[in-house]
């Protein structure tokens, strides 16, 4: 279903050049880029950039780079681009889920008495536990996008060979599901980020309203068989709310690293207010939006789904 | 049937993926919930012993031998985060300074090359600042510096302006029974090590817990600044900054993430505030002359290198708090403050001219009253009455500071006086001078 057609009708007639699953593979590919970015701006906050710390860093720019001749190379020989971006988006997975194991492992005290080993202090002063599975979800992101769904929300993949794989839901109910996930992640940064001010500024509550709406209402268009108007509307308007409240949070976060005499001070913005996490829900709310594109393959992909 | 079946299936795997995502999504609102809860709370590391059950086999063996170490390691920040006691001990063989133990090659006390593995701008900023090698050219002198460490001396403002003063004599004099326990006490924060590298982070970041708070507090700094010649300590306590510290510092943020201060954190100055955190519009250093417009430790002050920046990044602090007019009439007072106490000590200069054009001074230092006045005059005196300016102890200034210095001028008048007149008398018979210089 073209969601967004449902409520705006008028974005038939815009001629949109990328596919659906088009614009999300070029957000997995800004993403890789840009979580290089905000890793590498993390891991300096203590001065010096451990060996394993640099893992993410180098990664990053290195995946973006391979995921965007995967796109420019899909325009000629879809498969082939494929075997490009599916080891990426793999390991994508694996360094998420590696960095998460090195987060974790921070708010873990193994050696400690019994009882003492890990609390929620130490999982709000450690290093952001869910923030390296931010690489992962890229990764499962791209996995799904790269597939083709035949017929569209069938949740029929065509897979190498024209092998089909059936998923328990649409591509468009796994996107909204995956949507949710996400904002839970980020939902759950931001609020261990804010504990540690002890929610001392009220205006921190937004974001975390903002989360647990981006959460319930992506959870909820997921598991809605078929959305009506209504539903779209909700959902459109809620990622829009987010990505307003991200990019106020973002502004708020740079004001806060300013002095008072607005002088910019590196470490400010490397140890004080995050300037690029608040902007992980607009990222999110952004990929939530792009689901409701026509999700309609078919005319790219004719070669790649001849029998 | 089949169609019945797929179906089937189909339903069940939906059911399990709502079931996932259900258990995934109240998990995680849960953990929001307590996260809240927890909020503002600090972090467990330094109350929870990281080390309690470790099987590492240093921690094993010290827990015996030790077991002060182990518990404070047990409870620092550092333990927390998996450094273990052979990052920073162990070493490869041959390495300068090691020593065999139990197997493992180690240095007993780590170098700052040793810290430098993990806070590297930290231990630059700390190599280029009076904390490093010229701290420990002020009791040892520099004759038997490499042409490495000479090189690292005279790139610091300190070793460029007074290469070498030689105010070591007193270092000579008294010995090293009690130099031991005295200047080098101190001093060998910049004390070079075996290995090449220069001085001592455990002289303000105390072994083993490495707490944050410790290293903050002024009292930290009080180990060494204190005393009639840097007193420091004593003048902040008696500041306003030192007096919102001792009435309401149990209330601060000691625990601050670095590089954020802000008088929320620190709703007055500390000497670490002032000198060191990032704090304003000026960013964390190690290197404590950064921010100092004058060598206010020198005999007769002068302005330091690019003096101006300094000035800046120390009125960045400042400025969180004070409005810059009441700034640039604190700063202007107190340079006419320093100009008056160098033209104090100048006159001492004048005062002993003519007991050094007639050799009636002895060459050995320290060896007669004379010596000691006019040392004081400036070492002790001067010095805490330009500190007392700066750091608004004016009890320092006036009573420890000038008043003194007053004293000691008249003496070397005096003094002066009676050796001239004593040297007159010698003459009168028309004899050659008798030599003034005590053996």
């Amino acid at each position: 279903m073209y969601y967004l057609a449902e409520i705006l009708p008028g974005v038939r007639r815009l001629r949109i050049p990328l596919s659906r699953d088009q614009v999300m593979l070029l957000m997995t590919a800004f993403n890789e880029y840009m979580l290089a970015v905000e890793i590498y701006l993390a891991h300096s906050i203590s001065g010096t950039i451990v060996p394993y710390e640099w893992i993410p860093i180098i990664f990053g720019p290195i995946a973006g780079t391979i995921l965007i001749l995967a796109g420019l190379l899909a325009l000629r020989n879809r498969p082939l681009a494929m075997w490009l971006a599916i080891p990426t988006f793999l390991s994508s997975i694996v360094v998420g889920l590696l960095g998460a194991y090195f987060h974790i492992s921070r708010a873990l005290l193994v050696f400690a008495p019994a009882g003492q080993r890990t609390s929620i202090s130490l999982t709000i002063w450690a290093p952001p536990i869910l923030a390296p599975l931010t690489f992962a979800l890229v990764g499962v992101l791209g996995l799904s996008a790269i597939w083709v769904e035949s017929p569209v929300d069938s949740g029929a993949l065509i897979l190498f060979g024209g092998r089909r794989l059936q998923l328990p839901y649409s591509k468009s109910h796994g996107y909204f599901l995956w949507v949710s996930m996400a904002m839970l992640a980020t939902l759950i940064s931001s609020v261990l980020d804010h504990a540690r001010t002890n929610f001392s500024n009220p205006w921190l509550w937004v974001p975390t309203a903002a989360g647990i709406l981006g959460v319930v209402v992506s959870l909820g268009i997921g598991l809605i068989d078929k959305p009506n108007r209504g539903d779209i509307w909700v959902y459109f308007v809620s990622m829009v709310v987010i990505i307003v409240v991200a990019v106020t949070g973002s502004v708020l976060h740079i004001l806060s690293n300013l002095t008072v005499e607005n002088t910019i001070v590196g470490e400010r913005f490397i140890r004080g207010a995050p300037i690029l996490a608040p902007l992980l829900y607009a990222d999110i709310a952004g990929l939530g939006l792009a689901v409701l594109l026509d999700p309609d393959e078919t005319p790219r992909a004719r070669e790649y789904l001849k029998p | 049937m089949t169609e019945k079946k797929s179906n089937s299936v189909w339903g069940a795997s939906r059911l399990l993926v709502v079931a996932l995502l259900v258990i995934i999504v109240v998990l995680g609102l849960a953990l929001v919930v307590q996260a809240i809860g927890n909020a503002g709370k600090p972090s467990e590391v330094g109350r929870v012993n990281a080390l309690a059950n470790s099987r590492d086999a240093c921690v094993e063996c010290h827990r015996q031998a030790t077991p002060g170490i182990v518990d404070q390691y047990g409870h620092s920040s550092m333990a927390g985060a998996d450094v273990i006691c052979g990052d920073c001990h162990e070493v490869a063989s041959g390495y300068p300074g090691s020593e065999d133990h139990e197997g493992a090659n180690i240095l007993k006390s780590p170098t700052t090359a040793m810290c430098q593995k993990c806070h590297q701008q930290e231990v630059a900023q700390f190599a280029h600042s009076r904390h490093g090698i010229p701290a420990y050219v002020a009791f040892a002198g520099s004759k038997d510096l490499s042409p490495e460490l000479m090189a690292q001396f005279e790139a610091v403002p300190e070793g460029n302006f007074d290469p070498n003063k030689a105010r070591n004599a007193i270092f000579a004099l008294e010995g090293p029974e009690i130099t031991r326990f005295a200047c080098e006490s101190c001093h060998s924060i910049g004390k070079p090590a075996a290995d090449g590298s220069v001085g001592q982070c455990q002289k303000c970041h105390l072994r083993h817990e490495f707490s944050l708070e410790q290293a903050r507090k002024p009292e930290t700094c009080n180990n060494c600044h204190i005393g009639p010649d840097h007193p420091q300590w004593e003048i902040y306590q008696e500041s306003a900054h030192g007096i919102a510290y001792a009435t309401l510092g149990y209330t601060w943020n000691w625990d601050a993430e670095p590089g954020t201060l802000t008088p929320n954190d620190f709703p007055a100055a500390t000497c670490a505030i002032c000198h060191m955190s990032g704090f304003g519009g000026t960013a964390t250093t190690h290197d404590v002359g950064d921010r100092l417009t004058w060598f206010l430790a020198a005999q007769v002050s002068t302005r330091r290198p690019a003096w101006q920046d300094n000035m800046v990044r120390m009125q960045s602090v400042c400025l969180e708090c004070h409005n810059k007019e009441f700034i640039d009439d604190f700063y202007a007072a107190a340079d006419r403050g320093v100009e008056a106490v160098n033209a104090r000590v100048q006159e001492a200069d004048q005062i002993i001219q003519p007991l050094k054009d007639q050799g009636l001074l002895t060459a050995a230092p320290f060896d007669e009253p004379i010596d000691f006045i006019y040392f004081e005059n400036w070492h002790h005196w001067g010095r805490t009455a330009k500190f007392g300016m700066w750091m608004q102890g004016a009890d320092y200034t006036q009573w420890h500071g000038a008043y003194e210095m007053l004293s000691d001028l008249a003496d070397l008048r005096k003094l002066t006086k009676e050796k001239l007149q004593a040297a007159e008398q010698v003459q009168v018979p028309a004899i050659p001078p008798t030599p003034t210089t005590t053996p």
